[in-house]
C-alpha cells in the first residue's frame, strides 16, 4: 500500500469544456505533494474527483488501493479542505469541531483546541459571522486535527495574512513530523511552500505538465548573473527562458542542467550561478506560449 | 455505522431548526386562546397541524440543502448522509406526533383550555384509538419530512434549474388534472369517504417513494 492515490487516464468534461484531460499519476504515501497550476488549470476538479465529491467522465481513481466513491473505508481516510467549503450558518466553531470529531477517526480534539488558540478563533461565534480569514483558519484546523492519512488542502488560506499563513506552515510541518501522512497542497503561493514540498505536480489546461521530485526540479533551471556581454556569450546556444537586464548587468534563466565544462567556463567569466525558484520555473512553463509571442513582437 | 451517528450528531447540533415549528404552532395557539378568552365563544381552529407540517417540510428542504455539502466536505459517504438524515426525520416525526397527541389529551382534560377551544383535538384527525391517532399524525409528519427531503435532493442533484422544471411540471400536471379530469373532486371524495387513519395508511407508499427517490438522487449528487 505504498500509493496513497492512483489516478489512471482521468478525464472530466463539462459539455464542450474539458477540465481534466487524460491525466494519470500516482501519489506516494507519507510525502508532502504540491499540486500547482494557474487558475482554471483543473486542480480543484482533480481533487474533487479524488475525494468522490464529483464524478469523472472517464478514468479511474483509487485512494489507498480502493475506489473512494461511496466507500466508507476509503473516505474515512480522507480529509479534503477546500476554499469553497460550506458550513451550516448557524453552527458555532465549536459545533463544527464537534461534528468533525464524530466523523474523522483520528481526530485529536486537544490539538484542535491548541490550534484554535494559535489562530485566535472565537469558539462560540457562528460560522455566518466569521470573516473570510477566520473561515479559512477553521478549515486549516479541521485539516490538521483530522490527522487523516490523506489530507488535501485546496487554496486553504484565502483572506489569511502572512503571519497566519506562516503559522499554518509551521504547524503543518511540525505535525507532519510527529504524525506522517500524505499531504497534498494546492496553492498559488508557490514560493511560500516550495521549501517543504517533496514532490511537485504541475497541471496546466487539464494536463500534467510536471510530475517530479522537488530536488530534481530545482536543477532543471539555473539563473546566470554577470556582465551583459559575458552572460550573453555564456548563454549563447542555450535555452534561455527569461532575461532581466540591470544596468551593465544581465540576469538570465537557463533551462537544463549545466555540464562541468559550463560550470568551469562560468567561473572563469566570473558569473554567478543560482537555482531558479520554483515559482519562476512554473510561471515560465505554464506561460510558455505567452513568452514566445512576446519574444516575436520584440 | 460510526458515520451514520456522526451525521445524526450533525443534525442534532442543528436542533434549533426543530423548535421553529413549535414556535409557530404556539404563536397561533396563543392568539387563538386569547381571542377565545376575549370573545367567550367556543372556537374550533382546524389548522393546528398545518403550520407544524408546513414548517417541517421547509426545514427538511433546508436541512438537505445546507447539510449535504457540509457532510460531503467532511468525507461522509452519501449513503451515510441519507441514512442519518432519514433516521433523524423518523425520530422527529415520532416526537412531533407524540407531542401533538399529548396536547390533544390536555385539551380534552381541560375542556378546551377552559374556553372550549379546539386546537389540538380535532374531530376528523383525532378519531379512532390512541394508536390510530398517533400513527395518523406520525405518517403525516413523515410525508412532510420526506417530501421536503425529495425537494432538497432534486436541488442537490439537478440544481436550481432542475427544481424549477420539477415545480413547473407539477403545476402543469395538477392544473390539467384538475381542469380536465376533475382530480380535486376525486381528492375531496377521498377525504370524505375515508378516515384520517385510512388516508395515513394509504399514504405510506408515497413516503416510500419519496425515500427511494431521494436516495437515488443523493447517490448521484455532487457538491
Amino acid at each position: 500500500m505504498s500509493h496513497a492515490v492512483e489516478v489512471h487516464r482521468l478525464t472530466k468534461s463539462y459539455g464542450d469544456v474539458t477540465a481534466v484531460h487524460d491525466v494519470s499519476f500516482s501519489i506516494e504515501a507519507n510525502k508532502i505533494y504540491g499540486l500547482l497550476g494557474r487558475n482554471g488549470a483543473g486542480k480543484t476538479t482533480l481533487m474533487k474527483i479524488i475525494t468522490a465529491q464529483i464524478f469523472a467522465t472517464y478514468g479511474e481513481v483509487k485512494v489507498f488501493g480502493e475506489v473512494p466513491y461511496e466507500n466508507s473505508h476509503a473516505l474515512s481516510q480522507i480529509c479534503f479542505i477546500k476554499e469553497s467549503q460550506k458550513y451550516p450558518e448557524n453552527f458555532r466553531i465549536m459545533d463544527v469541531l464537534d461534528v468533525a470529531a464524530s466523523i474523522f477517526p483520528n481526530w485529536d480534539m486537544e490539538y484542535a483546541y491548541t490550534l484554535i488558540e494559535d489562530f485566535e478563533l472565537p469558539l462560540k461565534r457562528r460560522m455566518e459571522k466569521l470573516s473570510r480569514g477566520m473561515l479559512s483558519s477553521v478549515g486549516i484546523i479541521i485539516g490538521l486535527a483530522s490527522r487523516a492519512p490523506l489530507t488535501i488542502f485546496d487554496e486553504p488560506y484565502l483572506g489569511l495574512d502572512a503571519v497566519a499563513r506562516s503559522l499554518f506552515y509551521d504547524r503543518l510541518i511540525e505535525d507532519y513530523g510527529e504524525h506522517p501522512r500524505t499531504i497534498i497542497l494546492s496553492t498559488h503561493l508557490i514560493d511560500e511552500v516550495s521549501r517543504f514540498l517533496e514532490h511537485v505536480i504541475v497541471i496546466d489546461n487539464g494536463k500534467i505538465l510536471i510530475n517530479e521530485d522537488n530536488d530534481v526540479l530545482r536543477e532543471r533551471a539555473i539563473t546566470v548573473t554577470g556582465q551583459t556581454t559575458k552572460v550573453e556569450s555564456f548563454t549563447a546556444g542555450k535555452d534561455v527562458i527569461d532575461r532581466t537586464p540591470l544596468g551593465g548587468f544581465l540576469s538570465a534563466h537557463v533551462m537544463g542542467e549545466l555540464s562541468t565544462e559550463d560550470r568551469k567556463q562560468s567561473e572563469e567569466l566570473g558569473l554567478e550561478l543560482t537555482p531558479v525558484s520554483l515559482q519562476q520555473l512554473i510561471v515560465h512553463l505554464t506561460s510558455a506560449k505567452t513568452h514566445k509571442k512576446e519574444e516575436e513582437v520584440q | 455505522m460510526n458515520h451514520i451517528t456522526g451525521v445524526m450528531n450533525m443534525h442534532f447540533k442543528a436542533k434549533w431548526w426543530f423548535f421553529i415549528p413549535w414556535i409557530i404552532t404556539f404563536l397561533i395557539f396563543g392568539s387563538n386562546l386569547v381571542i377565545s378568552f376575549l370573545i367567550g365563544v367556543p372556537i374550533s381552529y382546524p389548522g393546528s397541524i398545518a403550520p407544524t407540517c408546513i414548517s417541517l417540510l421547509v426545514i427538511a428542504i433546508v436541512i438537505v440543502i445546507r447539510m449535504f455539502p457540509f457532510a460531503l466536505g467532511l468525507s461522509v459517504r452519501r449513503t451515510d448522509f441519507f441514512l442519518g438524515a432519514t433516521s433523524i426525520f423518523a425520530v422527529i416525526s415520532a416526537g412531533f406526533a407524540i407531542v401533538l397527541f399529548l396536547f390533544s389529551l390536555v385539551e380534552q382534560w381541560t375542556g378546551g383550555w377552559g374556553t372550549k377551544l379546539h386546537f389540538f383535538h380535532l374531530s376528523y384527525l383525532n378519531d379512532g384509538s390512541v394508536i390510530e391517532q398517533l400513527l395518523t399524525s406520525f405518517v403525516f409528519m413523515l410525508n412532510m419530512c420526506f417530501l421536503g427531503v425529495v425537494i432538497g435532493s432534486i436541488f442537490q442533484r439537478f440544481g436550481r434549474t432542475g427544481l424549477l422544471i420539477f415545480f413547473g411540471t407539477v403545476f402543469v400536471v395538477a392544473t390539467i388534472g384538475s381542469l380536465i379530469y376533475g382530480w380535486w373532486v376525486d381528492i375531496f371524495h377521498l377525504f370524505i369517504q375515508h378516515s384520517a387513519f385510512e388516508l395515513a395508511i394509504g399514504s405510506i407508499p408515497l413516503v416510500v417513494i419519496y425515500i427511494l427517490a431521494s436516495y437515488v438522487m443523493l447517490r448521484k449528487a455532487t457538491v
